[in-house]
């Protein structure tokens, strides 16, 4: 125990000699500060002194907590912490593996009682200490503006903390895994982001497939019910265009089908960054009285395969619906697998290796 | 680490090193170490000499479990190479460390006590006696960016020392550091010694090894060519000279009449301006008494008499020579 504390009390020292780290940190107070700014009122939304009237945004609609809730997962979670604060802990913590296997560095601490395992898992674990500081420092601003503004004190805010620091430990299992094989910080960052954007890539890929499997079905469906529909009967040229549409969306439905079993099955191979991140919208957004982000979205890949017969909503709830039956234990579990592999395989090579 | 298990030696315990057959090869084609025996008495302070490349450090790896070794036997303070238990009571320096630079030398004196188990109390009152004793005491709270090499190689050996080490391994630990930094780490170690801990010098300083070692090792291309104390491994070498006036006599140089000058053999007779140096390899004073009464006789004046023995850096330069090429041996041993 004396041996972890004192790593992770040298990380702490390295990330704190370090500038970024305490730019990334202002700059998540920075946001939050931009949060507690803004308001929403009966007319619309407020930031500082100013009124931006809205039909949507408004109290009528949605109430002060669910607007905080709303803009700390959608902006705070999603943007903030998902993308740009994750690629500043990138760049902070890709040289820590690199730097541990450097020589001259490497043999101090092999030298002392310690197995190779445990110091090269303790480190990794010192990586992810940036994300989780940032994390815990932007949720607990965030739990005070939204119990000060918005009038709730969400504690399930603090989900955040090992969501996204889960999130970032898939990035950084690969950063490590890249960091021990060339002992280049440079390549492990630009690898990590290679695979992070193959993984969004994919994850994207699969969604916007998925949305027209789902958009095929529900087609089809619509128009099988409407000729069945014996209470409002079809006139004769309607019900031959029904008959070609079914035709047509029947037909296409074993490419819908194949390609989205192809995209799922590699998918499941690969972390669910993506989906990691939306398990907040699951506990937070879903608790409170506003329909999630897929419901208010106006624009999104999957608006491209929409369904002509099927309302926009019902559509979106659908793939929602879809999105939503994956457990969050195939969400985590496949995920945990995954990084589990890349960290096991890092592991094999810093333990084998002579340096 | 999965270090090759041996049953440890019951003569084990006179040695705080105890290595044998010791190999490892590089890559399946670079033979670092070839069957190496090392044998490190407990309190004393060893050499381990050779050229480049020639597996000295490679062999200090294998003991801190740095480099897996293809095989190995023996013991290190009695225990299985890579004991953690061992690891605990060996301070090691290496060569070209890298102690982070945003740390403060007591913070990296501290570090490494917490590494090997020391307890708070116990770092924090060693670290702030170790800095003084390496003449850091005033440096201690500024970061290690700010210190120079020499500076840092002192950081360096405090941070070895910290947990009270049996054994401690030095890899060039005066790199860098100054005449009189050398002088005061040279100290040190005789402070060290005579604490009762043993200490192992990897060094490329002759000097400084035959100054403070009381036993060395010489290694040449992975195997260990030479091992004992600087008497024991020069004694061979020891030669007995006389000076005299005007040219050689001439029964040094006949073969006929050398058998009177018994147990010596001459080995050589040179002029020098004015005077001639006669070479008597493993003469001693009695041995040459025939030869001084015989110069004597023959009205010669001695200059001078004296017992010569190869230096050091002679023995390390005969080691690392091929006798049958005079070649200096190329660094590491290819298969």
């Amino acid at each position: 125990m004396m041996q972890t504390i004192a790593i992770f009390v040298g990380a702490y020292r390295e990330l704190s000699a370090r500038k970024i780290f305490w730019l990334a940190l202002a700059v998540s107070l920075l946001v939050v500060a931009l949060f507690a700014c803004l308001g929403i009122n009966e007319t619309g939304i407020t930031f500082i002194g100013w009124t931006f009237e809205s039909p949507f945004f408004s109290t009528k609609t949605l109430s002060p907590e669910t607007f905080y809730k709303s803009l700390f997962v959608n902006l705070g979670v999603d943007w903030w912490l998902g993308v740009l604060s994750t690629l500043l802990a990138l760049v902070t913590t890709c040289g820590i593996i690199p730097d541990l296997v450097a020589p001259g560095s490497v043999d101090l601490l092999l030298a002392k009682p310690i197995t190779r395992t445990r110091l090269f898992l303790t480190k990794y674990c010192t990586g992810l200490l940036f994300a989780a500081l940032q994390v815990l420092v932007f949720s607990t601003a965030t739990f005070f503006v939204i119990g000060v503004r918005g009038g709730a004190w969400e504690w399930t805010l603090f989900a955040a903390v090992p969501i996204v620091t889960f999130f970032y430990s898939l990035l950084f299992s690969i950063c490590a895994l890249v960091g021990v094989l060339t002992r280049s910080s440079v390549a492990s960052l630009i690898l990590t982001l290679l695979a992070w954007t193959i993984i969004f890539t994919i994850n994207i890929s699969e969604s916007i497939v998925n949305s027209g499997r789902i958009a095929n079905q529900l087609e089809s469906t619509a128009i099988e019910a409407k000729l069945a529909n014996t209470d409002t009967p079809v006139d004769d040229d309607e019900r031959e265009e029904l008959t070609n549409d079914l035709a047509k969306a029947l037909d296409r439905r074993p490419t819908w089908d194949r390609a989205h079993f192809w995209f799922f099955g590699v998918k499941t191979f690969l972390p669910k960054t993506t989906d990691t991140l939306k398990l907040l919208d699951r506990w937070l957004l879903e608790s409170a009285s506003m329909p999630g982000r897929d419901e208010d979205s106006s624009r999104g890949p999957q608006q491209a395969f929409g369904p002509k017969r099927v309302k926009r909503g019902e559509f979106q709830r659908a793939v929602r619906e879809d999105e939503q039956s994956h457990s969050i234990w195939w969400i985590l579990g496949t995920s945990v697998v995954f990084e589990g592999i890349i960290l096991g395989l890092a592991t094999v090579v810093f333990v084998r290796r002579d340096y | 680490m999965d270090f090759p298990r041996q049953p440890v030696r019951d003569s084990a315990n006179d040695f705080a090193i105890d290595l044998a057959d010791v190999h490892k090869t590089y890559g399946r084609k670079i033979r670092a170490l070839q069957g190496v025996t090392l044998q490190v008495r407990a309190g004393e302070i060893f050499g381990l000499l050779g050229p480049n490349g020639a597996g000295k450090s490679t062999l200090v790896k294998v003991m801190m479990t740095i480099v897996r070794p293809d095989t190995a036997t023996g013991t290190v303070l009695n225990r299985h190479v890579g004991d953690p238990v061992a690891l605990a009571r060996i301070g090691y320096l290496p060569e070209h460390h890298r102690f982070p630079t945003y740390l403060t030398g007591r913070q990296v004196v501290e570090f490494s006590g917490a590494m090997s188990k020391v307890d708070r109390p116990t770092r924090k009152k060693r670290a702030s006696e170790l800095l003084d004793r390496v003449g850091m005491g005033g440096w201690k709270d500024r970061p290690l960016a700010s210190y120079s090499k020499g500076m840092r190689q002192r950081i360096g050996l405090a941070a070895a020392l910290v947990n009270d080490p049996q054994l401690v391994v030095l890899d060039e630990p005066t790199d860098g550091v100054d005449p009189v930094g050398r002088r005061e780490i040279r100290d040190l170690l005789i402070g060290i010694r005579d604490e009762g801990r043993t200490v192992l010098l990897n060094s490329h300083l002759l000097s400084e090894i035959e100054n403070v070692c009381s036993r060395v090792a010489i290694m040449v291309q992975g195997r260990m060519v030479a091992q004992g104390t600087i008497d024991e491994l020069t004694s061979s070498s020891r030669r007995y000279e006389i000076v005299v006036e005007g040219t050689a006599p001439s029964w040094c140089t006949d073969s006929a009449s050398i058998h009177m000058i018994p147990p010596g053999q001459m080995i050589a007779a040179g002029i020098q301006g004015e005077s001639c140096r006669l070479i008597f390899l493993g003469l001693d004073a009695l041995g040459a008494q025939p030869i001084l009464d015989r110069l004597r006789a023959e009205q010669r004046t001695v200059i001078a008499v004296q017992t010569v023995r190869e230096s050091l850096e002679d023995l390390f330069m005969r080691a690392v020579t091929d006798p049958t090429t005079g070649l200096i041996y190329r660094p590491g041993a290819v298969t």
